[in-house]
């Protein structure tokens, strides 16, 4: 079993190599669904994931244990989202035809129907604000709890819960209003 | 019947559930973290060589400040030998018997020219001493 402890003693065996592969399956997609909830761009997403693994290889011997790996994976991966944000050039959008095809490709044999409501409500999801955006994708993404949504985005448990109930309001009257003038 | 929230968490699910990197993500970072252990091999072998470099050197310039001092230290000492030498002879000399005397004024420019070499010998057979020895070669 992964824990912090048995991380540290990785580290200071100088086995920093090994530790990375026990973390990698452990962090992996939730590191890029944090980074993808800044990016919304795949290939950006990727990218950062990797620079944040490689930061962590290489500050893991300065890991003291004051805070959790964890919640000093999340700060490392949030700091590289938000440098690769702000290096980067234009916005791409979850409603970008690259993401709309990553959206069909995630079920192998959608009826028409699904697609217009996936499509139409990740174009709502991209209109929503930056924080309800993110809060929405990181807590639907492999069912991840309110505590774990608020570690990933250094949010109180409080504000996630009001974020997620503001954005699912949100949706659920755009796709009423949606569906009413289809 | 489902709701039309229970609609839309299954389409969020739907859509961020399977949210996830590409395929060969793992074994592309791990090569990366090799590759870059390598480099960092290489740089702390680099680091560690520099590092003893300077201590080296360091050790060779205190070495050669060393031998300085004792040279000097040798110069000093054969000078205060000597001036110890003829204040003893001016001390004693009124004292000393005739014969002894004569033999001091026959001998004395001899022993005083051969002080004098001495004197002067020391630190020029360091200074050849120091130039002649095999030079410390830094790494």
């Amino acid at each position: 079993m992964l824990t912090d402890a048995r991380l540290m003693e990785l580290v200071r065996a100088e086995r920093r190599d090994e530790a990375i592969a026990l973390l990698l399956p452990a962090f992996r997609r939730k590191v890029f669904g944090l980074a993808y909830s800044f990016l919304r761009d795949r290939e950006a997403a990727e990218d950062v994931t990797q620079e944040v693994f490689i930061k962590v290889w290489r500050a893991l011997p300065g890991f003291d244990g004051r805070a959790s790996m964890s919640t000093w994976i999340y700060t490392i991966a949030r700091n590289a989202s938000l440098s690769a944000l702000r290096a980067r050039r234009p916005q791409s959008s979850l409603s970008d035809p690259e993401v709309m095809e990553a959206v069909e490709a995630i079920d192998p044999a959608p009826s028409a129907d699904v697609i217009v409501d996936r499509t139409a409500i990740l174009r709502l999801v991209d209109q929503l604000p930056t924080k309800q955006r993110q809060v929405i994708m990181l807590f639907y993404m492999e069912g991840q709890s309110h505590e774990e949504v608020a570690a990933m985005l250094a949010m109180p448990v409080g504000t996630v819960k009001t974020l997620l109930h503001r954005a699912r309001a949100r949706l659920s009257a755009a796709v009423g209003n949606v569906s009413a003038t289809a | 019947m489902s709701t039309p929230d229970s609609e839309l968490a299954k389409h969020l699910q739907a859509l961020f559930g399977g949210l996830d990197t590409s395929a060969g993500f793992d074994a592309r970072l791990m090569a990366r973290v090799r590759a870059e252990s390598r480099t960092d091999a290489i740089e702390a072998a680099r680091h560690a060589r520099q590092q003893e470099r300077a201590r080296y050197r360091r050790a060779v310039l205190e070495l050669q400040h060393s031998r300085r001092s004792m040279l000097r230290l040798l110069t000093l000492d054969t000078l205060g030998i000597a001036l110890l030498l003829v204040a003893a002879v001016v001390t004693a000399g009124p004292r000393l018997s005739r014969e002894v005397m004569e033999i001091s004024s026959q001998y004395g420019p001899y022993v005083a020219m051969l002080l004098g070499v001495l004197i002067a010998a020391v630190p020029l057979v360091g200074m050849w001493a120091e130039q002649t020895r095999r030079p410390i070669r830094l790494l």
